[in-house]
């Protein structure tokens, strides 16, 4: 009994997948060399290397301060935009077609730009993570926003609340999943889009250290921090979101 | 007796006509049951009462004084309506607290007093529970006893127990009728269901088809045998609701 809890807990049937698509691995990298496709204990030894040497820590943080700069700004702006949706509709359609255009804009935009705006510095990858996640977000907050009950905004009406009351009782309550959801959609993109930023004129970031490992033939470095940035993603996803996920919606 | 409310030729129109111009008057501490075929407006009228909706025509007094709909009014009612409309994210006890705040009362005290009706409404034990944990008649007495704790002027409930089954429905009915002897509010109480008003009214005001007059009044002081009773208000009501179809076409 409890041994098939263990086994439906640990996705044996993707484990035995892992285990093929590693077998198979090893096999390619054997046929085609690690230039091309290091084995996967080169790329454990790597982890580790990085992990004992603390190169992890200096990459993973560069970026993760870039992210919190831009993804953290952009979500600061949401939030001021789905307060201007709320207060007026005129303001809630300019949002929206705002929110559009800058959906419709490709990545590889945000980063030219924000080269030749701010030239090779930090500012590129974090003015880039912050155009490509502010629609995501804020298209969330808004669609919050707007539903947002009116039954419950006309009871507090019934009972005299005033503006400053219900927006605290019942409008910020209402958004917060909203926000939750935009903010973990957001923070992937955040990472994924960060990362090619960075590909461009800094020199410290996982995108940096993967380029460059490229540059010097360093193939197995180049998966170690694509190990490294599916780990981020996983562990603020389970770690960071899923629990405040729970923590808003306590009350269901 | 002092008259509470007085409803004067108030008219409404949407799309269509809805209320032509409904005339009664509600004294102090009367229990006024509201009756209608479906569609004929009640919900609209008890609106308009509450100042939740603008009359087309005429006016609503409480306690004298226009009743306009304005989001910063000042008066003190109280409205159940057809869902319970607590916020699911506040226990009951902080539903009922939360409608206290524009009375000027500490926290300390309006928790007391939340407790305080949560209890009159039979929610002793449950006042920390959120509102997806009780069941739906207890939400309703929640609803209750919010809209009891501003201790209104008049309070407004529009078919309150549509959602419950038959039996909820009569314990429900019976705790209303309590609280109404035990508080003795005005109570204006919608409801398509003759054998409800019935039981639970001290008059009972009988719509008409949209668009809707006051069809009958009636006072229910058991001088009229319930049976009787019932029987008359059904043949009405059949009568209205025929010519409301008949209207449609
Ligand atoms: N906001 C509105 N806009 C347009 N028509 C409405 C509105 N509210 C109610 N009505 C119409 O007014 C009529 C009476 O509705 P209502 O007062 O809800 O009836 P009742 O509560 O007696 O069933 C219905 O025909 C309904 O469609
Ligand atoms: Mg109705």
């Amino acid at each position: 009994m409890s041994a098939r809890r263990w086994a439906a807990r640990l996705h044996v049937p993707t484990l035995a997948v892992a285990a093929l698509v590693f077998a198979g691995w090893t096999l390619l990298s054997w046929r085609y060399g690690a230039y091309v496709l290091p084995s996967p204990w080169a790329v454990a030894r790597g982890f580790v290397d990085i992990l004992l040497s603390g190169e992890i820590w200096k990459h993973t943080g560069a970026s993760l301060y870039r992210i919190a700069v831009g993804f953290g700004g952009a979500v600061g702006v949401a939030v001021l935009l789905g307060l201007a949706a709320f207060l007026s509709r005129v303001a809630r359609d300019i949002v929206r077609d705002a929110l559009a255009v800058l959906n419709a804009t490709s990545v590889f935009v945000w980063i030219v730009i924000s080269i030749i705006w701010f030239g090779l510095s930090n500012w590129a990858p974090i003015f880039t993570t912050f155009m490509i996640t502010l629609p995501v977000v804020a298209a969330n907050i808004v669609e919050g926003v707007e539903n947002v009950d009116r039954r419950l905004l006309e009871m507090g009406d019934v009972y005299r609340l005033n503006g400053r009351e219900k927006f605290v009782a019942i409008v910020i309550p209402s958004t917060l999943p909203y926000l939750v959801a935009g903010m973990k959609v957001g923070f992937g993109l955040a990472l994924k889009v960060s990362v090619v930023a960075e590909i461009f004129g800094v020199t410290s970031g996982i995108g940096y250290i993967m380029n460059y490992s490229r540059e010097i033939l360093a193939t197995q470095m180049v998966f170690v921090w694509a190990l490294v940035m599916i780990l981020v993603m996983m562990a603020t996803d389970k770690l960071v979101f899923d629990a405040v996920s729970r923590r808003v919606a306590r009350w269901r | 007796m002092a008259v509470k409310l007085a409803v004067e030729g108030v008219g409404k129109d949407f799309l269509i006509p809805v209320l032509d111009r409904v005339s009664f008057t509600v004294e102090a501490g009367e229990f006024l049951c509201l009756l209608g075929p479906n569609g004929c407006g009640k919900t609209t009228l008890l609106r308009i009462i509450g100042g939740l909706e603008p009359a087309t025509r005429g006016r609503v007094l409480l306690d004298g004084q226009p009743v306009v709909a304005d989001r910063r009014h000042d008066r003190k009612v109280g409205v159940v309506f057809q869902e319970d409309r607590l916020l699911p994210w506040l226990s009951l006890r902080q539903n009922v607290a939360l409608v206290l705040k524009p009375l000027g009362l500490s926290a300390r005290e309006r928790e007391a007093a939340a407790t305080r009706h949560l209890r009159v409404a039979g929610l002793a034990g449950f006042e920390d529970y959120y509102p997806s944990r009780v069941s739906g008649g207890m939400r309703q007495r929640a609803a209750i006893a919010r809209a009891l704790s501003v201790e209104p002027d008049v309070l407004l409930m529009d078919e309150p127990f549509g959602a419950l089954d038959a039996q909820n429905r009569r314990i429900m009915q019976n705790e209303v009728r309590r609280i109404w002897r035990e508080t003795g509010r005005t109570i204006l109480f919608v409801t398509h269901s003759i054998e409800e008003a019935v039981a639970i009214g001290t008059t009972l005001a009988m719509l008409s088809a949209r668009p809707a007059r006051i069809r009958e009044m009636i006072k229910n002081d058991g001088r009229v045998e319930r049976a009787k009773l019932i029987d008359d208000l059904n043949t009405l009501i059949m009568e209205e609701v025929e010519r409301q179809q008949g209207g449609a076409k």
